[in-house]
């Protein structure tokens, strides 16, 4: 084992006729990611050159590779032309930055509030964890009765409270769908910002509160200027790991309303999927998931920002 | 036992050589103390010797083997760390017992071994404990348990004492010394502080920016050191270093000092500053060396007592001389205070003079 | 010592901490109403449950729709038993998989020095960014390729590469914190490098082994966008497809679809609540602290 030295100047001018001698000398290290590696490559290398090679190309539904015609750019000029783009681009852009930022809220709340012990803290932690846990097909049933139009019990309770005359459309209403998905989705990420964050509060160091509280500063003031500050790198990757998860997910969507009605609710992912597999248009579909990938590599610098934090030099630099 | 030959080590971490051509004969049974200042290779070069890191040239021998290419297993040492590196989840036992796992022994070798080791360093009451259940000292002496029951040709420690508190330490350097002498064991010592290596070492190997600065026995280091840093690394309180200028006065070879007075010196001090390569020379000096008194005494050199710290048996003065504190050791009924004019004079056969371009020791030949 | 001077800050705490707890008080109701509606759906018959206004007690409450589910002889609960056995099977192995695959990597990314292992690492966290809808239909036909289509081979593959990427990060967040002279004096006590892995360091990392292997399995035994694609055969089906598929036939039997979606979440909840405590001190160690 070699130990890295912390500081190694003149490195860079070291490396370029070294690095296949470096290699070789460090040949049994590649062992170890060896098999993480060839994992990697059949079932994530493979299909990412795969659809960009389909989405220049139309297919037909059989999905015979050998009848494909090539088309260039037309299955990309379709989407970008196509008013359900536009749509489902803005439903995206809603859905995920309205659910990371409530899911983090939240989680962010509980966190604190659950940060000094007190008795039965460890069953409400339990308890507040579940969501996260639970399947999200189980979820998304569990929703799907809950906002029912005819017999859903927030419905019935707003008439039996008098809010109401009849049951209101939560999934069912071009209106209100959206915002209703994103109570589930929300329902279901919190505690994972919670216990993220949680982590990251026991390493505040219990030295600065007292200092912060010996100089006079109320409890707001500590949070603000002692506490947060503190859980600044864990926030970074909470929010980006919820983010990312909300750009890919799919199945609280697509269980409960299918992306309808009249699309109000699809996002990328459940509309590539209706393409792909509903209409089996599978160029328009890999040239959205291109589109898509472009997007989410421009995120991907801040991600590995993020959570590559700890090495500091930034691979993707 | 063996003995350990390192030849020109050279151990260079992309362009920056961390050892810098060192080389050391370390003889059978000799108990020698690397020291120097963080950062200055002497960890490296245990690394070295262990083979923890890769060798970039020069040779090892352990014995009469060359060990360039031999795997830490294989070269018969035994390594203490500073963080002891016992392995949590195994109790005191089961960490003993596992070099000799290793090395297939039968059980009940293994056992009459540890409980051998355990003995001796009288710690059989805790071989059940898991090692965070123990004190400091106690998980010191558990890894040199772990050292000792392999008896190895060679015991290597990195800095195994500057995790513990002060009074600890000097209980364990005791207690190291004589683990050395009961075994006659060959050990190289890592540390960064010199009363430790003057203490327990049978010679110094003084570091500093991955050279090997002097090697030699502690009281030669200590009376002859070879250049600056030495002479200012070792030692407590480290000895004073004035710079001076030399010079003439009616024929006669003189120190001049930056407030106008001069220092006669003798026929010896005086051929040693004619080698010098320029005239800028200091004068190194310990504080036993030098004879304050409070009143005028010829060939004494005039200051003024700048702080003044009494340790009970001793009362340290500290002067200004030529821009460096100088500090001079009194008994504790001499009464001075700071402000006070003081007269300090060298004692010629005991003062240090070094060339003050290359800061090393002046030779009379 | 204290801040005697000021008897404000005091009424603002308590302003604080009733604040606190009456946040947690709704997020609790929040987190559990679900849930309990779920429970009290699932132990009402079938006409019961589609009463308006709705019954908020049942009437009569009944276990029919778990004694359906669980019983082996009836085509339902014949179905809902292989299903369930499906998703154990396809999680379990995903999750030993993923775990002899991620440890040796997480603990070289921690450790060694060769070239190219920063690019490898940043790599490995890239793949979460990708949408899993991107490998669908490049999976899709590569399953078909290579005759794993309908397996339960084509999940496990699957799932094992998308759980790979957090379980490195992970772990080798926790290798991180092992200070390296533990290897280093297993090496010179006359272990290779090898079995300073396997004797030294792997059992301390046990924790962090642990919540790596309880987030691959919740996240394949939850896992539905990779199974409703490639698995069409009905006894071939995970829990959350099966559930699926066997519902939107009846529509109406939420009680039976409620009492499913309960089973379904209870050996997760269960394996969670039993281990959380390796997840939290997992993420502390290891992702948290920087």
């Amino acid at each position: 084992m070699t130990i890295r030295p912390t500081e190694v100047p003149a490195r860079a001018t070291a490396r370029p006729a070294g690095v296949f001698r470096r290699a070789w000398i460090h040949r049994a290290d590649y062992l170890y990611v060896l098999p993480a590696i060839v994992v990697m490559l059949i079932v994530i290398a493979y299909p990412v050159y795969y659809t960009i090679e389909l989405s220049f190309y139309n297919t037909p539904p059989s999905l015979q590779l050998r009848d494909k015609i090539f088309v260039g750019f037309d299955n990309y000029a379709i989407i970008l032309g196509s008013d359900v783009f536009w749509q489902v681009t803005l439903n995206t852009f809603i859905w995920t930055i309205v659910s990371t930022g409530c899911a983090y809220i939240l989680g962010l709340g509980c966190a604190l509030c659950l940060h000094r012990a007190f008795p039965g803290r460890a069953v409400m932690r339990a308890i507040l964890i579940i969501p996260w846990v639970i399947s999200a097909v189980a979820a998304a049933y569990i929703w799907k009765w809950i906002y029912h139009s005819n017999f859903g019990v927030i419905g019935a309770l707003l008439v039996e409270l008098g809010f109401a005359g009849r049951p209101p459309n939560f999934i069912d209403s071009v209106n209100s769908v959206l915002p209703s998905l994103i109570v589930v989705n929300v329902w279901r990420e919190f505690p994972f910002a919670m216990i993220m964050l949680a982590a990251g509060l026991q390493t505040v160091p219990d030295q600065l509160l007292r200092a912060a509280k010996v100089d006079g500063a109320g409890a707001w003031h500590s949070f603000w200027h002692v506490t947060f500050p503190h859980l600044r790198g864990v926030s970074i990757a909470t929010i980006l790991l919820l983010a990312v998860a909300n750009f890919n997910s799919f199945i609280v969507t697509w269980i409960m309303t299918g992306g309808g009605p009249a699309n109000a609710s699809h996002i990328w992912i459940t509309h590539i999927y209706e393409i792909a597999f509903g209409r089996q248009r599978w160029g328009i579909a890999a040239a959205y998931s291109v589109i898509l990938f472009l997007i989410v590599m421009s995120l991907g610098y801040f991600y590995v920002r993020g959570l590559g934090g700890a090495e500091k030099e930034g691979g993707a630099s | 036992m063996a003995h350990v030959v390192l030849k020109n080590l050279i151990k260079t971490y992309g362009g920056y050589n961390a050892v810098n051509d060192v080389s050391l004969t370390i003889n059978d049974g000799e108990f020698v103390a690397l020291v120097g200042p963080s950062g200055c290779g002497k960890t490296t070069t245990l690394n070295l010797v262990a083979g923890l890191t890769s060798l970039t040239s020069g040779e090892i021998l352990i014995g009469e083997r060359l060990v360039n290419d031999v795997d830490p297993k294989n070269r018969d040492i035994a390594m203490v760390f500073q963080n002891y590196a016992l392995y949590p989840q195994k109790t005191v036992y089961a960490n003993l017992a596992f070099p000799l796992q290793m090395r297939k022994l039968p059980r009940d070798e293994i056992d009459r071994k540890v409980k051998q080791a355990a003995q001796m360093l009288d710690m059989t009451h805790l071989l059940e404990r898991k090692p965070r259940e123990l004190s400091g000292g106690q998980q010191q002496r558990v890894a040199l348990g772990r050292a000792l029951v392999r008896d190895p040709a060679v015991f290597l420690m990195d800095e195994p004492l500057s995790n513990l508190d002060a009074k600890l330490r000097v209980q364990m350097r005791s207690e190291i010394k004589r683990f050395h002498q009961d075994l006659k064991a060959t050990i190289i010592y890592v540390t960064h502080d010199q009363l430790e290596a003057v203490t327990m070492a049978d010679k110094l190997a003084v570091m500093s920016g991955g050279n090997l600065q002097q090697y030699d026995s502690p009281a030669k280091v200590f009376a002859n050191p070879v250049n600056m840093f030495v002479a200012s690394f070792i030692g407590s309180p480290a000895m004073s270093l004035v710079p001076l200028t030399a010079s003439t006065v009616d024929g006669r070879a003189v120190l001049a000092g930056a407030e106008g007075w001069t220092l006669a010196l003798s026929p010896l001090n005086a051929r040693k500053v004619q080698r010098a390569t320029s005239s800028k020379v200091v004068l190194g000096a310990r504080h036993s060396t030098i004879k304050l008194t409070t009143s005028a005494v010829p060939g004494a050199i005039p200051a003024k007592a700048y702080t003044v710290e009494p340790t009970g048996d001793v009362t340290f003065v500290q002067a200004m001389l030529s821009g460096a504190i100088v500090n001079i050791s009194v008994p504790p009924d001499v009464a001075v205070e700071a402000d006070q004019p003081i007269w300090l004079a060298f004692d010629q056969d005991r003062m240090h003079l070094f060339d003050g371009a290359t800061e090393l020791a002046l030779k009379a030949d | 010592m204290t801040v005697a001077s000021k008897p404000a800050p005091r009424a603002t705490i308590d302003l604080w901490r009733w604040a606190g707890r009456a946040f947690l008080a709704v997020m609790m109701l929040f987190t559990l109403l679900p849930m309990v509606w779920m429970l009290l759906t699932s132990i009402k018959s079938g006409f019961a449950a589609l009463q308006f206004p709705p019954q908020w007690w049942p009437n009569e409450p009944t276990l029919a729709s778990y004694k359906k589910l669980l019983d082996p002889t009836s085509s339902v609960g014949e179905d809902f038993l292989r299903f369930f056995w499906n998703s154990l099977f396809v999680s379990t192995m995903s999750t030993i998989l993923s775990v002899i695959v991620a440890v040796p990597a997480a603990y070289a990314f921690s450790r060694f020095d060769f070239p190219g292992r920063k690019f490898l690492f940043f790599s490995v966290l890239l793949r979460n960014m990708f949408p899993a809808v991107v490998f669908l239909v490049p999976l899709f036909i590569l399953m078909r390729f290579l005759g794993l289509m309908n397996t339960h081979g084509s999940l496990i593959l699957t799932y094992l590469t998308f759980g790979l990427p957090l379980a490195i990060w992970l772990l080798k967040g926790f290798y991180d914190n092992i200070p390296y002279q533990l290897e280093q004096a297993a090496r010179i006590d006359g272990a290779s490098r090898f079995q300073a892995f396997l004797l030294i360091i792997m059992p301390l990392s046990v924790p962090g082994i642990i919540a790596t292997a309880i987030y691959s399995f919740i996240g394949a035994w939850n896992e539905y966008i990779f199974a409703y694609t490639f698995i069409n055969r009905n006894d071939r089906l995970t829990l959350p497809i099966g559930i699926q598929r066997f519902f939107s036939e009846s529509s109406s039997d939420f009680p039976g679809l409620m009492a499913a979606s309960f089973m379904m979440s209870v050996p997760v909840v269960v394996l969670f609540l039993m281990l959380q405590r390796y997840f939290v001190r997992a993420l502390t160690e290891g992702a948290v602290k920087h």
